[in-house]
């Protein structure tokens, strides 16, 4: 080894230029199975992220992973519902620290309008704060008051002081491509102010209004099926003095005092008598979203794996290529006591030289690319690229790269020894 | 003191050659002699220094080199055999292009410890007492080997054949591409090295001029 890197080396970089288009093409997979992996990773830790601090989410029975995007991703439409009645019973329990009604149904140019209560900016957060942060402004605290998440802030230049109305109808991810959604009708008999705007989070929240429970029931005082009730026009001042109280929810997020707790509050709400409902966990709940998005994961990794084939299918054939060139240089360093072993350890240590270039290159680009697209992915996408360079799946990968490059080096160098051997000391030429 | 070289009963041909392309029913070959070999182009003499290198083996007949019978080692032992006990001079391209010629000469040192061992505490500077010796002065030795004229690589390619004091030096027209004065002044270095170093010497050549230098003349 002591013996054979400096010749690898030195007679590599004599060959660089075909060498270093290998090293390339080698880095380029490696950057792409990086960056799948870290997407894989961001995103992981961003759903995380969204339900931190949430130990239960309770809603009518169906299926847990739409009540999750209903609860947590503010998506879909919530056709179905609990009644106030049923989660003001089950919200007493003693178990239960604090529990945030929640309810969906509009959208404003696209962005899910959730109703809730005051409370809801204390309890929920990420995994470094356990309350949602502001970067302007404060809590709604009267009826027609909303509070918007960074990401709708920054899309549609919003501050606080400006006035919003809310379209009827659930958001759709696409619906902000035409801004005045025409299938949409308008509250717009009663305008909203903006009252706080939330910093960036990585989570759902960056990308949703929230509003009051009551004012959503105040702006569908006049409307009866979705649509406005003809004749009958209640204006916004007025609103108050009706009977707000939301008689409908679509979901209800609990923090319990003790975690230990979860699965007897779990019992209690699914054995509840009043009407069919659940609680789920939303830590599983999470995981099995994730396995419905796996396979997209999975196909996007098989796709870099085949561009690592490449990559290595062309080191293997710049290296095999080389060898009719290099039979004077085999034959002089088995005239000077070269081996077969050595003629093998030589061409696989130039083999791995190049996937080690290879790697350490894909690694820099894919870091300088995270660097540099950080910003803009945590604005975008909301997604916050992990601290640590390489988690322990990356280095997993790369450890996976050098060993196939090393491997598939092994077809120069058995032809070289082959080709030494049928030579001897003189290759005839 | 068993002689460098003893052939006996030679037939070899290259895999699929029905008829033998080299035949040597005796060579016997003493410590220190120097041996010159004329034949042909084609007689078989690169075929030789194959077999006497160990590098291919002999349909028939026995090769000792040093005593040691080359049939009774196995692959791997011939190798290690052949660098700790023979310096081989080629015809031409002698050198590893991008090594220089220093590194060229200390080749032989990184595949054997007995040559690195022979070739006293500190290989570089024999490499170099032997490039001086040769008339290749220390800012060529520097140099990439793919720089330097026909002439000088054959002198450093004597230098690697040299170092670390090998028993034996092979040579295969390791003049024909020197013109005619700097032939002869290579092989007045050359033997005065070798006898110096006390090794053999075996120098193969269609030119029957270079005789006079030897010896002995042997003819394929």
């Amino acid at each position: 080894m002591k013996t054979l890197l400096p010749l690898a080396w030195a007679s590599a970089w004599n060959r660089r230029l075909s060498l270093t288009l290998a090293a390339l093409s080698i880095a380029l997979a490696v950057a792409l199975l990086l960056s799948v992996t870290r997407a894989r990773e961001a995103a992981q830790t961003h759903f995380a992220q969204s339900v931190a601090g949430v130990d239960l989410v309770m809603g009518p029975r169906g299926s847990p992973v739409q009540l999750l995007l209903h609860a947590v991703f503010h998506l879909g439409d919530a056709s179905h519902t609990l009644a106030w009645k049923s989660y003001q019973t089950l919200a007493a329990d003693p178990l239960i620290a604090w529990s945030l009604p929640l309810a969906l149904g509009d959208s404003h140019r696209g962005f899910p309008v959730l109703g809730s209560t005051p409370e809801f900016f204390r309890h929920l957060g990420n995994s470094e704060q356990n309350s949602l942060p502001f970067a302007d402004g404060e809590p709604f605290s009267g009826l027609f008051e909303a509070v918007i998440g960074a990401e709708v802030a920054a899309r549609l230049g919003y501050r606080t002081g400006q006035q919003i109305t809310l379209q009827h109808g659930a958001s759709h991810l696409d619906a902000h491509h035409h801004d005045e959604d025409s299938t949409h009708p308008e509250h717009a008999d009663k305008p909203f102010r903006i009252v706080g705007v939330l910093a960036p989070t990585g989570t759902p929240m960056d990308r949703t209004l929230v509003v009051s429970l009551q004012a959503l029931e105040a702006i569908h005082l006049d409307w009866q099926g979705g649509m406005p009730m003809p004749g009958l026009s209640i204006p916004a001042e007025a609103a108050g003095k009706f009977d707000l109280t939301p008689k409908h929810l679509n979901a209800v997020l609990i923090g319990l005092h003790q975690r230990t707790d979860v699965f007897r509050v779990q019992r209690q709400i699914n054995a509840f008598g009043g009407e069919p409902l659940m609680a789920i966990l939303p830590g599983l709940a999470m995981d099995e979203l994730w396995q419905l998005m796996g396979s997209v994961e999975r196909t996007l990794h098989g796709l870099a794996w085949l561009v690592m084939a490449a990559g290595l299918a062309g080191l293997v054939a710049v290296i095999v290529a080389s060898l009719g060139e290099r039979r004077r240089e085999l034959a002089i360093l088995r005239s000077v006591g070269a081996g077969r072993r050595h003629l093998v350890g030589l061409l696989v240590l130039e083999g791995a030289l190049v996937t080690v270039a290879g790697i350490a290159l894909g690694v820099v680009v894919v870091e300088a690319a995270g660097h540099l697209l950080a910003p803009w992915l945590r604005a975008r996408l909301g997604l916050e690229l992990s601290g640590a360079a390489l988690s322990m799946a990356a280095l997993r990968i790369l450890g996976a790269v050098l060993a196939t490059g090393i491997a598939a080096s092994l077809v120069p160098a058995w032809r070289a020894s082959r080709m030494a051997l049928a030579d001897g000391l003189l290759p005839r030429l | 003191m068993a002689p460098s070289i003893h052939i006996r009963d030679l037939r070899f041909a290259w895999p699929g050659q029905v008829a033998p392309c080299l035949t040597l029913s005796a060579l016997d070959v003493g410590q220190g002699e120097q041996v010159f070999i004329q034949g042909e182009s084609g007689a078989g003499k690169s075929t030789l220094l194959n077999l006497i290198g160990g590098v291919v083996m002999p349909r028939e007949g026995r090769i000792q080199i040093l005593g040691q019978p080359l049939d009774a080692l196995s692959a791997p032992a011939r190798d290690r055999f052949r660098v700790d006990h023979i310096g081989f001079i080629f015809q031409q391209f002698n050198l590893l292009p991008y090594l220089s010629a220093l590194d060229n000469v200390l080749l032989p040192c990184r595949f054997s410890t007995t040559r690195a061992r022979r070739a006293g505490a500190r290989p570089v500077e024999a490499a170099q007492r032997l490039l001086d010796a040769l008339e290749v002065d220390a800012g060529d030795a520097a140099r990439p080997a793919s720089t330097l004229s026909v002439g000088q690589q054959q002198r450093v390619a004597a230098a690697r054949a040299l170092i670390g004091r090998p028993e034996l030096i092979l040579a295969d027209e390791p003049t024909s591409a020197l013109d005619p004065r700097r032939q002869d002044a290579f092989l007045a270095l050359l033997g005065k090295e070798v006898a110096v170093h006390g090794s053999s010497l075996v120098l193969v050549s269609h030119d029957p001029r270079l005789a006079s230098r030897f010896d002995r003349c042997i003819t394929l």
